[in-house]
């Protein structure tokens, strides 16, 4: 992943973008890339943010679904619930009971949800000249580049604020060992004092995420400063 | 109306609620709370959240328009502009100060408008635009009532609402069957005997048993059964109590009311349900228990106390009085009719005491009248409260009268100790020979305090400026009052040192989560209501009366008298009532509560007792309070 970052630093997520853009025909990704990303130089009070997070059958993207989408947009650091959206995917797959635990979601729910395409283009539009911001980035990676390329035959690079990764840039700084659970979304928004967050539905987590991005940001050393460059990923 | 976003709405109406962390917070605030889920909902989607750094102040960097902010976490302190602390805010708390004038939310009795709003730690503060408050008061009056009033109104509001509720709560109707139902039932097998029987009633001393046939109860047996089914039928003694039982008796459960329970005896004309819990047979509920509960009320009670034969009996009878508080309080009753009730009982035992020792020692050889100070003259009296008092004498008494007086005193005072009133701790009692005086000494005694005030000398004898004829020779007190009303209303300085002490007792500014928040920022873990609450308002009240020459000592007498007066307006005095019943509310019901769980009754509210919206009434009184003790120390 290290190298990776490495390489998107180096070439640039608005290169590969316009490179990207030439390639995909008219239609909700094209509209998507359409839009600049912000300037890796924006302040972070001036950069338009959407916390987003997705609970998923599993970790493959390859073989696991996408269960449910949750948003909402940071702007000028300031979170606005009336921008925030939530929704079931309707999928063919059988929900397995362990997941049924976890995300409380049911079949009969998920048969009053959207299809994947709808809820995707919902994501697409209103993450267009945004930084998308998650806890582990992994999932929603992985999971929004596989939807792309199955609804439209094309893997974007999206930039991303990852508060697990700002979490652990922190403490590595610090050189001293930590356990690997202190980096779980809800043990870091205890370190911040912020409510305490049980949250198992993605709009609640994306606003816990963004929650704790606010209190990451305004506890730096260099909090009057920050810019995107220090914290994409 | 509603800001841009609102569109999608409708959407999720249909869903459960969305950010359900964020909604059941929203939900637990007043007055949020009253919200319908879609409001709610709607409420929810229009939130705003920021982060603001500690010792940022409020509204946060960019946020120009007029705002509601809810504090989510964190604390924030208003300060005023001589930089005095005016409120602390913390979690659930709201902050109407940018959205005030906009909303015309009416300002505060007291005129302080915070300068700044500061955050002493990180926090995360919500805040709604204005428009979407102003359109859920449009829909929902519950909302509308919360920002149209100031907090005299509100608490006016409340205390009215109150009121009605002590009018609409029927005894009866408030009383479970739990409170009164004998227990436990004594039992007898069927196939015992009726000898048997009459001699269980007699060794229990009870008029009735319940009859079981193994572990079953099916009938019980009285004193009238036995009298009409068996003596008067020439029974044998070996007949079996089952022959003459009373059957298929009726049961009530003991959750139910005393108001079920008599509605069941009325219909079925029956004096004895067995109460039961869980259906297992627990106890027994008679006419005469219901009765007994109706009438455990003060004139009851000063009847019971007139016919008590000796200090023993009035001892006994004392032990009832912390039930009859509790009772009262769960009856919804205005503390200013307990207090009322409990000191006419104290009344009730003290004349009688008094009979017992002139029956002792004879006649007064003067005229005397026993009076009584402080709360039990004010007729604010509690159960378990000191006892005040001291003994005005005739001026014609001589020297050696005094020893009668004497013994009359340690008769009464010991009578009243043993009756649960404590001897007072700073010895204003009329064992005190200082407080057993002829009525010139008394006199005296005022002169100095009014003609020459010191502030210690006003702090301790405070208490006879609230004094009463219990027993006795009225006019005694009367001449004296007089003569004191006359020369209090011209003396400026003994009304200033007066209002001096009293305002060193002052209301703490509100509450800062789960702590009380004094003046000087300080926290403390539990409110004095007498103290901080119900004290400064009787030393206001008491400034009045004497200031305006009202010779009134119960409060509230002495508010209502002096509205209108050059001491206090009408408008304010009403606020004043309001506040006082609402912290004699709070304490009788605090001291129900430790009553009822066998604990000494005291006046230390832990603010954790309290609900969000009491201590919103709570701070709406303390600002009377203040906003009157500030202009009382302007007026000197």
């Amino acid at each position: 992943m290290a190298i990776k970052s490495l390489i998107n630093y180096l070439v640039g997520y608005e290169t590969k973008r316009k490179k990207l853009l030439k390639k995909v025909p008219k239609g909700p990704l094209h509209d998507f890339l359409s839009v600049p990303f912000p300037a890796l130089d924006t302040p972070i009070d001036k950069l338009p943010i959407l916390a987003v997070d997705f609970e998923t059958t599993g970790l493959d993207a390859k073989v696991d679904k996408l269960l449910s989408v949750g948003f909402a947009s940071i702007d000028q650091e300031q979170i606005k619930l009336n921008t925030s959206y939530h929704q079931i995917i309707k999928a063919k797959t059988l929900l397995e009971e362990s997941n049924v635990i976890i995300h409380q979601i049911t079949d009969a729910q998920k048969e009053q949800g959207q299809p994947l395409g709808v809820v995707v283009e919902k994501l697409l539009k209103a993450l267009a000249g945004k930084v998308m911001l998650v806890h582990f980035a992994r999932i929603e990676r992985q999971f929004l580049q596989q939807a792309c390329l199955e609804l439209y035959g094309f893997r974007p690079d999206f930039p991303m604020i990852d508060t697990l990764v700002v979490a652990k840039r922190q403490l590595d700084k610090r050189d001293v060992s930590y356990d690997p659970s202190e980096l779980r979304l809800s043990n870091l928004r205890h370190q911040f004092k912020l409510p305490d967050h049980h949250g198992h539905d993605a709009l609640n987590d994306a606003v816990a995420t963004a929650e704790l991005l606010l209190a990451q940001m305004a506890n730096r050393a260099d909090s009057d400063n920050v810019i995107l460059k220090d914290i994409i990923l | 109306m509603l800001p841009a976003g609102s569109s999608r709405c409708k959407q999720t109406l249909t869903m459960d609620i969305e950010l359900s962390e964020i909604s059941s917070f929203i939900q637990s605030i007043p007055p949020f709370d009253t919200l319908p889920k879609p409001a709610l909902a709607r409420l929810i989607r229009e939130l705003s959240i920021n982060y603001v750094r500690k010792g940022e102040t409020l509204p946060p960097k960019g946020i120009n328009d007029p705002r509601l902010y809810i504090v989510r976490k964190g604390a924030l302190s208003c300060m005023s502009s001589d930089d005095e602390l005016i409120s602390r805010l913390g979690e659930g708390d709201l902050c109407t100060e940018f959205c005030k004038q906009i909303l015309h939310i009416p300002n505060d009795i007291e005129q302080r408008a915070p300068r700044q709003i500061q955050s002493d730690e990180d926090c995360l503060v919500y805040s709604v635009h204005y428009e979407v408050i102003r359109d859920l008061a449009e829909q929902f009056p519950s909302i509308n009532d919360y920002f149209s009033y100031n907090s005299a109104q509100r608490l006016k509001q409340k205390m009215s609402k109150a009121n009605e509720d002590a009018v609409i709560s029927s005894s009866l109707m408030n009383t479970s069957v739990s409170d009164f139902y004998h227990s436990p039932v004594v039992g007898i097998d069927a196939t015992q005997s009726i000898q048997q029987a009459a001699i269980k009633m007699t060794e229990k001393g009870y008029s009735c048993l319940v009859v079981f046939d193994n572990t079953t109860s099916i009938g019980i047996v009285t004193d009238k059964d036995i009298r009409r089914r068996f003596v008067a039928e020439g029974l044998p003694f070996t007949t079996r109590v089952s022959d003459i039982m009373t059957q298929n008796i009726c049961t009530i459960d003991i959750k139910d009311s005393a108001y079920d329970a008599l509605m069941t005896m009325t219909a079925k004309r029956i004096h004895h349900l067995l109460v039961t819990k869980q259906g297992e047979v627990v106890g027994m509920v008679t006419t005469t228990d219901l009765m007994n509960n109706e009438g455990q009320n003060a004139v009851n009670f000063s009847s019971i106390i007139k016919k008590a034969k000796n200090i023993d009996e009035l001892t006994k009878i004392s032990k009832l009085l912390p039930k009859l508080q509790v009772r009262l309080a769960k009856l919804g009753t205005s503390s200013d009719h307990i207090g009322k009730s409990i000191s006419a009982i104290t009344m009730a035992f003290t004349k009688r005491l008094i009979e017992m020792a002139e029956e002792k020692y004879g006649p007064a050889p003067v005229p005397y009248a026993w009076l009584a100070a402080g709360s039990q003259a004010r007729q604010e009296q509690l159960a378990h409260s000191d006892q005040d008092n001291g003994i005005i004498i005739c001026n014609s008494m001589k020297p050696y009268d005094d020893a009668w007086f004497e013994s009359l005193a340690h008769f009464v005072c010991d009578g009243l100790a043993d009756c649960g009133f404590i001897y007072c701790p700073g010895d204003i009692m009329a064992t005190n020979p200082k407080w057993r005086q002829p009525e010139k000494v008394w006199q005296k005694y005022f002169d100095v305090w009014v003609d020459t005030p010191t502030p210690q000398a006003l702090l301790n004898s405070s208490v006879f400026f609230d004094l009463d004829t219990i027993c006795g020779d009225r006019s005694l007190l009367e001449t004296v009052r007089t003569n004191l009303l006359k020369k209090t209303t011209k003396s400026s300085l003994f009304i200033a040192h007066l209002s001096k002490n009293a305002l060193g007792l002052r209301p703490p500014l509100g509450f800062f989560r789960d702590f009380v928040l004094k003046q000087n920022g300080d926290h403390k873990d539990t409110l004095d209501l007498k103290h901080n609450g119900i004290a400064p308002i009787v030393d206001l009240a008491r400034i009045y009366a004497l200031s305006q020459g009202i010779s009134a000592v119960n409060t509230i007498e002495r508010i209502k008298q002096a509205a209108g007066t050059a001491a206090i307006t009408k408008a304010s005095a009403e606020n004043l009532i309001d506040a006082y019943e609402f912290l004699g509310i709070l304490r009788v019901t605090h001291q129900a509560n430790k009553l009822m769980l066998g604990l000494e009754p005291d006046n230390y509210l832990s603010p954790t007792e309290l609900s969000k919206l009491e201590r919103e009434h709570l701070k709406d009184a303390f600002k009377v309070i203040k906003t009157l003790q500030d202009s009382r120390q302007a007026s000197f």
